[in-house]
C-alpha cells in the first residue's frame, strides 16, 4: 500500500500535477514574502540593539529570545483577533487572505532573527570592536562592517527563519482558512488531505516539503563551512 | 599639526574596582621608540589604549602638543598583539582601512604592500596566513594615512625569530620617518634592539622613565633587576 502511494504522490510531482504545484507556489510566495520582510526588519534592528546599551536593550533581547519558542497557534489567534471583522486592524480587511499568512509567518520570524542577529553581530563587535574603534569609526560605519563581516552567519540566520515558516501549520490555518486555489499552503494542505483520506497529494507535498528542508540544511552546513 | 609633546597628568583608572594605573605622570618629546616594560599586569596595555583613546579618560588628563585625544586620533593607529583582521583577503583589508581614511590616491596599497613586502599574499584570505604575515598586515593597515604615532602592543610576542627580526627592521624604518612610536614588550634583548626611550611599569605606577642606555647600565631595584635578568 505504501508503495502504492509514494507512486502516486512520486507521479504527482513528476506530471506537474496543477493543484500541487498552485500550492508550493503559494507557499513559496507567502513564506518568501515573510522572510523578505522580517530579515529587512530585524536584521538591522537586531545589529542596531548590540550598539544600543541601555535597560531596554536587555529586555528587547529577553522578548526576542522568549517570542522565538511562542507556539505558532496562540500567534494566529492573536493574529485573528487583531484582523478579524471586529478586531483593531478589522479596517484592513486581510482576514483570510494570504496577506494574513503573510504577517503571521512574519511575526513568527521576526523574533528567530533578530534573537540570532543580535547574537552573531554581538560575537562579531567582540572580536572587530578595538580595530574598529581604532579607526575611529561612527557607530552605522561600524554597524555596516559588522553586518557584512557576519554575512555568512546572517544568511544562516534567514535559512533557518524561512525553514521555521515554511514548516509552520497552525497560525496559517487560523488566519488563512485553508481555502482551495486562494490561501492553502503546503502544511494546511497536508492536514487538510491526510484528514479526508487523500494521502497521495499529502505524501508528495510532505516529499516537497522534506526537499526544500534538506536544501536549506545543505546550505547552512555549507555557509557554515565558508564563514 | 605638532602633536608632540605629549603630556600625561595623573592619569588613573580603574575597571570593576581594580585600579590599574595610578597617578602617572610623564612626558615624551621626540619622535623616537618609546618601550613600555613591566610584569604581567602592570598596565602596560591599559596604558596604551589610554593613550590612543580606545579607553575613556577626562579631557585634561593627557595633551597631544595642544590638542586632546579625540582631535588627534586620525594621527594615530595601533596594532593589537593579536592581529585583528577583517574576513576578507589582504588586499581589501588594507582597502577597507584606505576607504575608511578617504584615501584616493590610485595605487596606495600596492606602495604598501611593496614597503612591507606582502603583495605575494595580497589575494589570499586574511585567515589563511601565517601569524607573522598577520602581523606584517596588521602593520601595513596601521600605516595607511600617514600616521604621526603608531601604538604596538606586543607585536612580536607569539612570532617566530625570523619575523621577529622583519617586524623589528619595518618599526626602525617607521621611527626613521619620523614616527612616533609607543611599544610594549617583555623581550628584553628586543628592548635593547631598537628602544630608545623606556618606560617602566609596575603595578600601576611608572617607576623608571630614561632612554634605554640607562635603563641597561644604571643600579636598579630588584624588581627591575629581575626583570632585566629574566624576561
Amino acid at each position: 500500500m505504501l508503495i502504492n502511494i509514494l507512486e502516486t504522490a512520486f507521479n504527482l510531482i513528476i506530471t506537474l500535477n496543477n493543484d500541487l504545484f498552485e500550492i508550493i507556489h503559494l507557499s513559496l510566495k507567502v513564506t518568501l514574502s515573510a522572510l523578505i520582510i522580517s530579515v529587512l526588519i530585524s536584521i538591522p534592528f537586531g545589529a542596531f540593539l548590540v550598539f544600543y546599551k541601555n535597560k531596554f536593550q536587555s529586555l528587547i533581547v529577553l522578548i526576542a529570545n522568549t517570542l522565538m519558542g511562542m507556539p505558532p497557534v496562540v500567534l494566529g489567534l492573536l493574529i485573528y483577533t487583531l484582523v478579524s471583522k471586529k478586531g483593531i486592524f478589522g479596517f484592513l480587511d486581510i482576514l483570510y487572505t494570504p496577506s494574513a499568512m503573510i504577517l503571521a509567518q512574519t511575526l513568527l520570524i521576526v523574533p528567530i532573527v533578530v534573537s540570532l542577529t543580535y547574537e552573531e553581530i554581538y560575537k562579531k563587535n567582540k572580536e572587530y570592536d578595538l580595530l574598529l574603534n581604532s579607526l575611529n569609526l561612527d557607530k552605522l560605519s561600524k554597524l555596516k562592517t559588522l553586518i557584512y563581516e557576519s554575512r555568512y552567519a546572517l544568511i544562516t540566520v534567514a535559512l533557518t527563519g524561512f525553514g521555521r515558516a515554511s514548516a509552520e501549520v497552525g497560525a496559517v490555518m487560523i488566519v488563512g482558512g485553508n481555502i482551495n486555489h486562494f490561501t492553502r499552503v503546503m502544511t494546511t494542505a497536508i492536514a487538510f488531505e491526510t484528514s479526508k483520506g487523500s494521502i497521495e497529494l499529502a505524501v508528495a507535498l510532505g516529499l516537497i516539503l522534506i526537499l526544500i528542508s534538506f536544501i536549506i540544511t545543505l546550505l547552512i552546513k555549507s555557509l557554515r563551512k565558508i564563514s | 599639526m605638532n602633536i608632540l609633546p605629549l603630556k600625561i597628568n595623573n592619569l588613573s583608572y580603574s575597571a570593576n574596582d581594580n585600579e590599574i594605573l595610578k597617578n602617572i605622570n610623564f612626558s615624551c618629546a621626540e619622535p623616537k621608540v618609546t618601550i613600555i616594560a613591566g610584569n604581567n599586569g602592570s598596565g602596560k596595555s591599559t596604558l596604551l589604549k589610554i593613550l590612543h583613546g580606545l579607553i575613556k579618560t577626562p579631557n585634561n588628563v593627557i595633551q597631544w602638543g595642544n590638542y586632546f585625544i579625540s582631535e588627534v586620533k586620525e594621527k594615530q593607529s595601533m596594532v593589537f598583539q593579536t592581529p585583528i583582521l577583517l574576513n576578507r583577503t589582504v588586499y581589501d583589508n588594507l582597502h577597507y582601512v584606505a576607504i575608511k581614511k578617504n584615501i584616493t590616491e590610485k595605487n596606495y596599497i600596492e606602495k604598501i604592500m611593496r614597503k612591507l613586502n606582502i603583495k605575494n599574499i595580497s589575494n589570499i584570505n586574511a585567515k589563511y596566513i601565517s601569524g607573522g604575515e598577520k602581523q606584517k598586515v596588521s602593520i601595513a593597515m596601521s600605516i595607511i594615512g600617514n600616521p604621526k604615532i603608531i601604538f604596538l602592543d606586543e607585536p612580536t610576542s607569539q612570532l617566530d625569530p625570523v619575523y621577529k627580526n622583519e617586524i623589528e627592521s619595518i618599526i626602525r624604518n617607521l621611527s626613521n620617518n619620523n614616527i612616533k612610536i609607543f611599544m610594549t614588550s617583555h623581550d628584553v634583548s628586543q628592548i635593547k634592539r631598537i628602544g630608545e626611550e623606556i618606560i617602566f611599569l609596575d603595578n600601576g605606577r611608572v617607576i623608571y622613565q630614561k632612554c634605554v642606555k640607562d635603563f641597561f647600565s644604571e643600579e636598579h631595584c630588584d624588581l627591575i633587576k629581575n626583570y632585566i635578568n629574566y624576561a
